[in-house]
C-alpha cells in the first residue's frame, strides 16, 4: 500500500514537471517570431509587406523597399482614412471613381480563431425585436433555449413563458425542425446596426434562419448542399448587408450566407486548417483578402468580387521546433503537458511532444545516472525496476520524481 | 521462561554516526528490565525500535516472537507504551480520552485509572493540554493500567514526577507487575529508586554496552574503592581491571568488577604508595555514575 | 475501534468543520442576496446577459473557499497528531498502521464531502431560484474543480503534515502548490467540461498519499 501510494505520488510529480519544467524553460529562452504583415494592393496588384523591427519594414514581394507614406499609398483601400488626412487618396483606381463612403460601406473585417469553435458556448440567447420600429435595440426581458421545444425564459422571474415558446415551437416544427439545436448563432448584443436573429442548427445539421417580427416567429430553412455540416458560424453585421455570416465546414470549406437569397457562396480557399489556424477575412471595394495564419506560415489568399481567386502570396518560417529553443528543448523533454491550449478556451490535459527525439539521448543518460545513485547506495536493484522505467520513459521529470519521492522500502 | 522481548544484533547509525553494534537484550516474562543510560546513548532509540518506529541499519528485536516491525494488532493490544514525556492526545479531557482508548481494548479495566484521576483534582471538562506536569504523567500512566497490557514498555516514565510520587509510583508499578506477572522494559535518566523496581539492569553508553545483568549481581559485583595515593602522578586508569577512574589530587575513585584483595594485590605488587583503602557501599545511581563517568 | 476512532477525529475537527461550514452557508446567503439585490436594481435580464455574454462569475468569490476548507480541515486533523510525534499513539493502537490512517482519512473526507455538498446542494438550490438549468449547470462545472481542489488540499495537507524531514516538506508543498493550480485555472465559465473526469481520477489516487509519508515516519527517516 505505501509502495502504490508512492508510485501515485512520483505520477503527479512527473505530471507537475511536465507542466512546469516546459514552462519555466520557455519563459525563460523563448524568442518571438516576428510575422509579417501581408497586404494586397488593388493599385499594383501586387503584395505588399510590413515587417516588424527597429525601424519597421515596409516592402513589395519582390523586396523593394517603401517609405511609410508611400506604402501606405499603395494601399488605400487599407489606409483611406489617413490617405484622406494627408490628402493623397487618389480620385480613381483602375478607371473606378473613387466615392469614399462606398469605399467605407464596403469594407468588412472578420477573424475567426480556433479557439472560437472550441470554447463553452451559452445556452440561452435573446430574441430581440428585430422590426420594433425603434431606432435602437432593446435587451429582452426573456432568453430562449432549444432542447425538446423553444423555450422562452423570463429572466426576472425565471419561468418559461409558455405562450411565446409555443408559438416559436410550432413554427420551427412546421419548417421541419429537429429538435433539440445543436448550434445557435447570432449576434447577442444591442450594439449593431440591425438585428438578424440567429442561424441554428438542429440535430439533423440542417441550418434555419429565425428571427422575431414584431413579435411573431420568423423562420427559414436554408437549403443546403448534400452532406454539408458547419463546426463554426460567424454571423456578421457589415455595413453592405450583403450576406448574414461567414460559416466553417466540418471540411473547413470557408462559406459566405447571402441575405434575402440565402445562398451560401464557397471560397476558393484550401489552405485553412480551423482547428489549427487563425484566418482573417478583409473586404474592400475590389477585393476580399484572405489571410490564414498557421504556426509556421501565412497564406494570403485574393478573391474579386465575383469570389474568384486572383492571386496568392505564401510566406513561411522556422517552427518553434525546428528553431534553436525547440531543438534544445527537443533534447531535454520527451514530452510537454498544458492545461490551457492556444487553439482553444476549454481546459484539458493537453500533452504534446517534444517535437526531437534527441531526448531519448537524456533519457538513458539519466536512467544510467540513476542507475549509479542505486549502485553506491547499494541497494536491490530489483525494488527500482518500476523506477528506472519511469525514468527511461519520463526522463528528466521521471528522474526528478523519483528522487523527490524517494524509493527506500526496507523490507 | 520465555523471553517477551528478544533483540538480535541489533545495529543502528544516524547517518555515519554509530548508535550501538549488534546489541543484543532479553527480557524474560515477568521480569522488569531497566536501560539506563545518559541523554543520547540511545534509550529511545531502542525504544524505538522496539515499537516500530524505526528500522534498525541491521538485526532484528521481537516481541512475543513477532518482528517488532510488522506487529499484529493482537499483539499490540498486549503492549502499553508511554512516550518520552508522557505524549497524549491533549486537545481530550479524561474523560474523552478514557472513553476512547477503551474503544481498542476489550480487557479495558478502567478502575485504575478513575483511582488515578480522582487524586487529580482536576474538572472533568478541563482539557489535558491545561494540566501540569505531573498531571499528565498520571493521565498517561493511568491510561496504560487500563490497558492492562502483558508487556510495559515505559520510556523515561519518571520525567516530570514528583520525587515523593515517583518513590509511590515506583512501589506501585513493581507490586503490581509481580503481582499480575507483568513484564516491563524502562528507560530512564533518572536512576534513584530504579533499584527498587527492577530485575535487570542494562547500562549503555555512546556507542557501547557498559553493562547488561541482573541488578543484584550488578550491585554486588561492581565495586567502588577509595583511597589516597602517595605520589599522585600515577596513572591507574589504563589497568585492564579498572572499569573508571575519579581523581580528585591525590584522592581516587576506583571502580572495578574485581575484588577487594585483587585491588590491594595489585597495588602492592606494583608498589604503588597508598593509605586509607577502602571499600566504598553504592546505591545505584552512585554505580551508574561511577561506570559512565560524571561527564 | 473505528467508533473510537471516529471520535477522536471528530474532537480535533469538529469546530473547524462546523466553522468553515457556517463560514460557508452564511457565505452563499450573501451572495444570493447580492444576486438578488442586482435583480431588484438592474433587472433580470441584465444580470443573466452579463452571466451568459460578458464572463460574469457572480460565484467568483468563491474559488478558493473549497481550498481553504481543505486546508483548514487538514491541518485541524493532523497537526495536533504531530505535536510531539503523537502519531506513534496512533500507530501503536492494536490495528493495523495504515488501517488505522485510511479510518481517519475516510472519515476527514466524509466530513468535507458532506461540508461540501451542503454548500453545493444550497448554491445549486439557490441558483435554480434564480437561472435556468443551463445556466445552472454550467456554474456547476465551473465550481467542480475548485471543490475538488479542497480535496485535493487536504490530501496535501496530510502528506506534509506526516512527512517527517523538513526539506522533503518543502518538497511536497511545492508540488502541492503547483498541483492545486490546475484546479483552479480558467476563469472562463464551464472551461472545465473535458478535463473533469481526469481531475476526479487524480483527486482520488491522491487520497492515499499520506500512506507514503507515515511509511517514512514509521521506519524512521529523519
Amino acid at each position: 500500500m505505501e509502495k502504490f501510494s508512492r508510485i501515485i505520488l512520483v505520477l503527479v510529480a512527473i505530471l507537475i514537471l511536465a507542466i512546469t519544467l516546459p514552462m519555466l524553460y520557455w519563459m525563460a529562452f523563448e524568442k518571438p517570431i516576428k510575422k509579417p504583415n501581408v497586404f494586397y494592393s488593388c493599385t499594383d496588384d501586387d503584395f505588399f509587406i510590413q515587417r516588424a523591427g527597429t525601424p519597421i519594414i515596409f516592402e513589395d514581394s519582390k523586396g523593394n523597399k517603401y517609405t511609410r507614406e508611400k506604402f501606405e499609398q499603395k494601399l488605400p483601400m487599407m489606409n483611406f482614412q489617413q490617405l484622406m488626412v494627408s490628402g493623397l487618396m487618389p480620385d480613381s483606381i483602375k478607371g473606378k471613381a473613387i466615392d469614399i463612403h462606398e469605399v467605407g460601406r464596403n469594407r468588412s473585417f472578420i477573424r475567426i480563431k480556433p479557439e472560437d469553435m472550441n470554447c463553452p458556448k451559452p445556452k440561452l440567447f435573446p430574441m430581440f425585436e428585430s422590426q420594433s420600429g425603434r431606432a435602437s435595440l432593446e435587451l429582452p426581458n426573456d432568453y430562449f433555449r432549444i432542447t425538446w421545444r423553444v423555450e422562452f425564459i423570463d429572466a426576472g422571474s425565471n419561468k418559461i413563458l409558455e405562450e411565446k415558446s409555443q408559438l416559436f415551437s410550432a413554427a420551427l416544427y412546421h419548417k421541419g425542425f429537429a429538435f433539440p439545436a445543436i448550434k445557435i448563432e447570432g449576434i447577442p448584443t444591442t450594439r449593431k446596426s440591425c438585428d438578424e436573429g440567429y442561424l441554428i442548427v438542429d440535430s439533423s445539421n440542417q441550418l434555419f434562419h429565425v428571427k422575431m417580427i414584431k413579435g411573431q416567429p420568423f423562420v427559414k430553412k436554408i437549403s443546403l448542399p448534400e452532406g454539408l455540416k458547419f463546426k463554426h458560424i460567424a454571423c456578421v453585421d457589415f455595413k453592405d448587408k450583403k450576406y448574414y455570416a461567414y460559416l466553417i465546414s466540418d471540411k473547413d470549406g470557408i462559406y459566405i450566407l447571402t441575405q434575402d437569397e440565402y445562398e451560401l457562396i464557397k471560397f476558393p480557399v484550401t489552405e485553412y486548417d480551423a482547428g489549427n489556424c487563425e484566418l482573417k477575412i478583409f473586404g474592400d471595394l475590389f477585393n476580399y483578402n484572405v489571410t490564414v495564419d498557421a504556426e509556421g506560415h501565412t497564406d494570403v489568399i485574393i478573391l474579386n468580387k465575383e469570389y474568384k481567386k486572383v492571386d496568392s502570396y505564401h510566406e513561411s518560417w522556422p517552427k518553434l521546433s525546428d528553431r534553436t529553443e525547440g531543438k534544445i528543448f527537443g533534447y531535454l523533454f520527451p514530452v510537454e503537458l498544458l492545461m490551457e491550449d492556444r487553439n482553444s478556451k476549454y481546459i484539458n490535459f493537453y500533452w504534446k511532444g517534444s517535437g526531437g527525439k534527441g531526448w531519448i539521448i537524456l533519457n538513458l543518460l539519466l536512467v544510467a545516472v540513476h542507475f549509479l545513485i542505486l549502485r553506491q547506495r547499494e541497494a536491490k536493484l530489483k525494488g527500482h525496476t518500476v523506477d528506472l522505467a519511469l525514468v527511461a520513459v519520463t526522463g528528466i521529470y521521471g528522474f526528478l520524481a523519483v528522487h523527490l519521492f524517494q524509493n527506500k522500502f526496507f523490507d | 521462561m520465555n523471553n517477551v522481548i528478544e533483540c538480535r544484533n541489533l545495529t543502528h547509525y544516524y547517518g555515519k554516526k554509530m548508535v550501538y553494534e549488534n546489541l543484543n537484550i532479553h527480557v524474560m516474562d515477568g521480569s522488569i528490565l531497566g536501560l539506563l543510560g545518559k541523554n543520547g546513548a540511545g534509550k529511545t532509540t531502542t525504544i524505538n525500535i522496539l515499537n516500530g518506529f524505526l528500522q534498525p541499519r541491521s538485526g532484528e528485536c521481537l516481541i512475543y516472537g513477532e518482528n517488532s516491525q510488522h506487529l499484529t494488532p493482537a499483539t499490540k493490544a498486549r503492549i502499553g507504551f508511554l512516550i518520552e514525556g508522557h505524549i497524549q492526545y491533549t486537545f481530550m479531557n479524561i474523560h474523552q480520552i478514557e472513553k476512547f482508548y477503551s474503544g481498542f481494548y476489550p480487557n479495558w479495566k478502567p478502575a485504575p485509572y478513575w483511582e488515578l484521576m480522582s487524586k487529580l483534582k482536576v474538572s472533568p471538562t478541563q482539557k489535558i493540554s491545561t494540566m501540569s506536569c505531573g498531571q499528565r504523567s498520571q493521565v498517561a500512566l493511568g491510561l496504560i493500567l487500563a490497558q492492562n497490557p502483558d508487556l510495559l514498555i515505559l520510556d523515561d516514565f519518571s520525567m516530570g514526577l514528583d520525587p515523593g510520587y515517583r518513590r509511590l509510583f515506583i512501589d506501585y508499578l513493581r507490586e503490581y507487575a509481580k503481582s499480575e506477572n507483568k513484564t516491563i522494559f524502562t528507560t530512564s535518566h533518572i536512576i534513584q529508586d530504579m533499584e527498587r523496581l527492577i530485575d535487570d539492569v542494562l547500562i549503555m553508553d555512546y556507542n557501547r554496552v557498559l553493562a547488561q545483568c541482573p541488578i543484584s549481581e550488578f550491585m554486588t559485583t561492581f565495586k567502588r574503592f577509595d583511597f589516597e595515593l602517595e605520589n599522585d602522578q600515577v596513572n591507574l586508569k589504563k589497568e585492564p581491571f579498572v572499569r573508571n577512574l575519579e581523581m580528585v589530587k591525590n584522592k581516587v575513585e576506583l571502580y572495578t568488577y574485581e575484588s577487594k584483595e585483587f585491588v590491594q594485590k595489585f597495588l602492592e605488587n606494583n608498589s604503588v604508595g597508598h593509605k586509607g583503602f577502602k571499600q566504598v557501599k553504592m546505591e545505584l545511581e552512585d554505580a551508574f555514575i561511577g561506570l559512565t563517568g560524571k561527564y | 475501534m473505528w467508533k473510537s476512532i471516529v471520535y477522536k477525529e471528530w474532537l480535533k475537527i469538529r469546530w473547524f468543520l462546523i466553522g468553515f461550514t457556517t463560514l460557508g452557508i452564511v457565505g452563499i446567503g450573501y451572495l444570493f442576496l447580492k444576486v438578488q439585490h442586482g435583480f431588484t436594481f438592474n433587472g433580470g435580464s441584465g444580470f443573466w446577459y452579463n452571466i451568459l455574454f460578458m464572463g460574469f462569475q457572480f460565484f467568483g468569490y468563491f474559488k478558493y473557499f473549497p481550498l481553504f476548507g481543505g486546508l483548514l480541515i487538514g491541518v485541524a486533523q493532523y497537526f495536533p497528531e504531530t505535536i510531539n510525534k503523537r502519531i506513534k499513539l496512533t500507530f501503536h493502537l492494536p490495528l493495523k498502521e495504515n488501517n488505522v490512517l485510511l479510518m481517519m482519512h475516510a472519515f476527514g473526507v466524509v466530513c468535507l464531502l458532506i461540508s461540501f455538498l451542503l454548500l453545493l446542494g444550497m448554491f445549486v438550490t439557490m441558483s435554480n431560484f434564480y437561472f435556468p438549468s443551463q445556466m445552472v449547470y454550467d456554474s456547476v462545472v465551473s465550481v467542480i474543480p475548485w471543490f475538488l481542489a479542497g480535496l485535493v488540499a487536504y490530501f496535501f495537507v496530510a502528506l506534509i503534515v506526516l512527512e517527517p524531514v523538513w526539506m522533503y516538506r518543502f518538497f511536497y508543498t511545492l508540488v502541492a502548490g503547483f498541483f492545486a493550480d490546475i484546479y483552479i485555472k480558467s476563469p472562463v465559465i464551464a472551461a472545465y467540461g473535458p478535463a473533469i473526469p481526469g481531475l476526479f481520477v487524480l483527486t482520488i489516487l491522491m487520497s492515499v498519499a499520506l500512506l507514503f509519508s507515515a511509511y517514512r515516519f514509521r521506519k524512521g527517516e529523519m
